[in-house]
C-alpha cells in the first residue's frame, strides 16, 4: 500500500540543523559533499543547501581539493547550524576555525601508535629468531 | 639623469592610436573562415548603398576584434604563511587545498589556501589557483591543466607550422595576462617572428599591437622596417619610428627629428643613419621604393 502523499513532500518533524558530510561517488571512489541538513535526514536525502566539495584522494598534483562555500556557510552558522565532528575537523584544518583538539590529540597519538606497532613486531621477531641460534 | 616625462605605457591613446594605424585592417584576413560547422553558402542581393552600408557595418565589427590584448608586467609570486602548526607533522600524506566559492567575490580576491603535509597554512601560488578557480568557476577555452604545447620544447614545432596567430589566441584563453606562461609564450612567439622575419603573419590581427610594443622596447625594429617599406607601407614605417621616438627619447634621432620637424622618408633617413644596425639593407629598400614612385609616377 502507498503512503498517502509524495514521497518528495516528506517532511521532518523536530530536528535541527546540521553541516556534515554526505557522500557520494562510485565503488572505491568516494566524495564528500560540505552539507547543511536537518539531522533526522538520511545522511545522502534531501539537505538545505551544498555548502562545498572535497574530494579525499588526491590529484595529479598531489593534492586533496576541497571548496567551501564561506559566506553561505556563517550564514547557517548564524542561524544556530551545529557541524559534526568531521566537519569541524576539516574547517580547522582550513583555517576557518580553530584547529580542533581532538586533530592534535589524534596527531599526538599517531607516533605513539606507531612505536607500540614497531615493537612488537620487534618483540616476536626477537622471540622468533632466538630459540633458532638457542638450542 | 631622471627622465623630464614618465615613460609612456602600453595603453596610452597616443601609443594605441599609433599600433591600430599599423596593424591595418585587411577585411578579408579578419573574417577569413573560422572551421565551423558547414553551412550552405549565403547570398545577397543588394543595391550600392546597401553595400556600402554593409562594408560600414563590418568594419566596426572588425575593430572590435582588433581591439589589443593588455601588456602587463609579470606578476610577484605569492608567499605568505598564515599559521604554522607543528602539532600536524606527520598525520596526512597529501596537502589540502581549501578554496572560498562565495559567488559574488573576484577571482583576484578570492581566499585560496593550501594546508602542507608538515602543517603550514600558507596562501596557494597563481598556478594552484589559476587551476582551482577553473575547477570550480570553469571558463570556456580555458583547460584545468595548461595543453603542452606551451611548453617550451614544443612550441618550436607549432611555429614552423606558421600557425603563431592559433597559438596566441589560444593563449590568451588559457592564462591571465600577467602571468609567467602568457608573457614567455608572447615573447617566444614575437622572437621567432623577428627571427624569420614572418612579420605578415600577425599584421591584421589584434597581436600585431603587441608585437610592436616588443620589438621597439628592445630596440630590434630593422627587420619589421625593412618588411614595411618592401609592401611599400611608408605611413606605417613613420609610425614605426615616432612611437619609437616617444619610447626613447633620449636617442639622437629623436633629438634630431625633434629640432628639424622631419616627415616622411627624411624622418626614415635620419633614424637609418643613427639608430639602426642593418643600415644597408634598410638604404637598399629605401631606393628601391624611390625608383618604384619615380617609374609609377613618370
Amino acid at each position: 500500500a502507498f503512503s498517502a502523499g509524495s514521497r518528495l513532500l516528506r517532511t521532518c518533524r523536530g530536528g535541527h540543523v546540521v553541516i556534515r558530510f554526505a557522500l557520494g561517488g562510485c565503488t572505491n571512489r568516494p566524495f564528500f559533499r560540505i552539507v547543511a541538513a536537518n539531522s533526522r535526514r538520511a545522511r545522502d536525502g534531501k539537505y538545505l543547501e551544498q555548502l562545498g566539495c572535497l574530494d579525499p584522494l588526491p590529484n595529479a598534483y598531489g593534492e586533496k581539493v576541497a571548496g567551501l562555500n564561506l559566506e553561505r556557510l556563517r550564514y547557517w552558522l548564524g542561524c544556530g547550524a551545529q557541524l559534526s565532528r568531521p566537519a569541524e575537523k576539516l574547517l580547522g584544518l582550513a583555517g576557518f576555525l580553530p584547529l580542533h583538539p581532538m586533530t592534535v590529540t589524534g596527531a599526538e597519538r599517531l607516533p605513539r601508535r606507531r612505536q607500540r606497532e614497531q615493537q612488537p613486531e620487534a618483540a616476536p621477531a626477537d622471540g622468533s629468531a632466538e630459540p633458532g641460534p638457542g638450542p | 639623469g631622471k627622465a623630464a616625462q614618465p615613460k609612456p605605457a602600453f595603453t596610452d591613446e597616443a601609443v594605441q592610436t599609433l599600433l591600430y594605424k599599423m596593424t591595418g585592417l585587411n577585411l578579408h584576413k579578419v573574417f577569413r573562415p573560422v572551421k565551423k560547422a558547414l553551412k550552405p553558402p549565403h547570398y545577397k542581393l543588394m543595391t550600392e548603398a546597401q553595400l556600402e552600408e554593409a562594408t560600414r557595418k563590418a568594419i566596426e565589427e572588425a575593430k572590435t576584434k582588433l581591439i589589443m590584448p593588455p601588456v602587463l608586467n609579470e606578476r610577484e609570486p605569492i608567499d605568505d604563511v598564515l599559521a604554522e602548526d607543528k602539532v600536524l607533522e606527520g598525520t596526512e600524506s597529501a596537502k589540502y587545498v581549501f578554496t572560498d566559492l562565495s559567488y559574488s567575490i573576484p577571482h583576484r580576491e578570492r581566499f585560496i589556501v593550501v594546508r602542507e603535509p608538515n602543517g603550514v597554512l600558507r596562501k596557494a601560488t597563481w598556478e594552484e589557483r589559476d587551476r582551482m578557480i577553473q575547477i570550480f568557476f570553469p571558463k570556456e577555452g580555458r583547460r584545468v591543466i595548461p595543453p603542452t604545447f606551451f611548453k617550451d620544447e614544443n612550441l618550436g614545432t607549432v611555429f614552423q607550422q606558421d600557425r603563431h596567430e592559433d597559438v596566441l589566441n589560444m593563449c590568451i584563453a588559457q592564462f591571465e595576462p600577467d602571468s609567467r606562461d602568457y608573457i614567455r609564450v608572447h615573447h617566444r612567439a614575437y622572437e621567432d617572428i623577428e627571427k624569420h622575419a614572418k612579420y605578415d603573419l600577425l599584421r591584421s590581427t589584434r597581436h600585431f599591437g603587441g608585437m610592436v610594443w616588443y620589438l621597439v622596447s628592445r630596440k630590434k625594429t630593422d627587420g619589421l622596417l625593412i618588411d614595411m617599406i618592401n609592401r611599400d607601407l611608408l605611413e606605417d614605417a613613420t609610425s614605426l619610428i615616432t612611437l619609437y621616438h616617444m619610447l626613447h627619447p633620449e636617442c639622437q634621432s629623436a633629438k634630431e627629428a625633434k629640432e628639424g620637424k622631419l616627415q616622411g622618408v627624411d624622418l626614415i633617413k635620419v633614424f637609418v643613419k643613427t639608430e639602426s644596425q642593418r643600415e644597408g639593407y634598410i638604404q637598399l629598400a629605401l631606393q628601391a621604393y624611390e625608383e618604384a614612385m619615380a617609374t609609377s609616377s613618370a
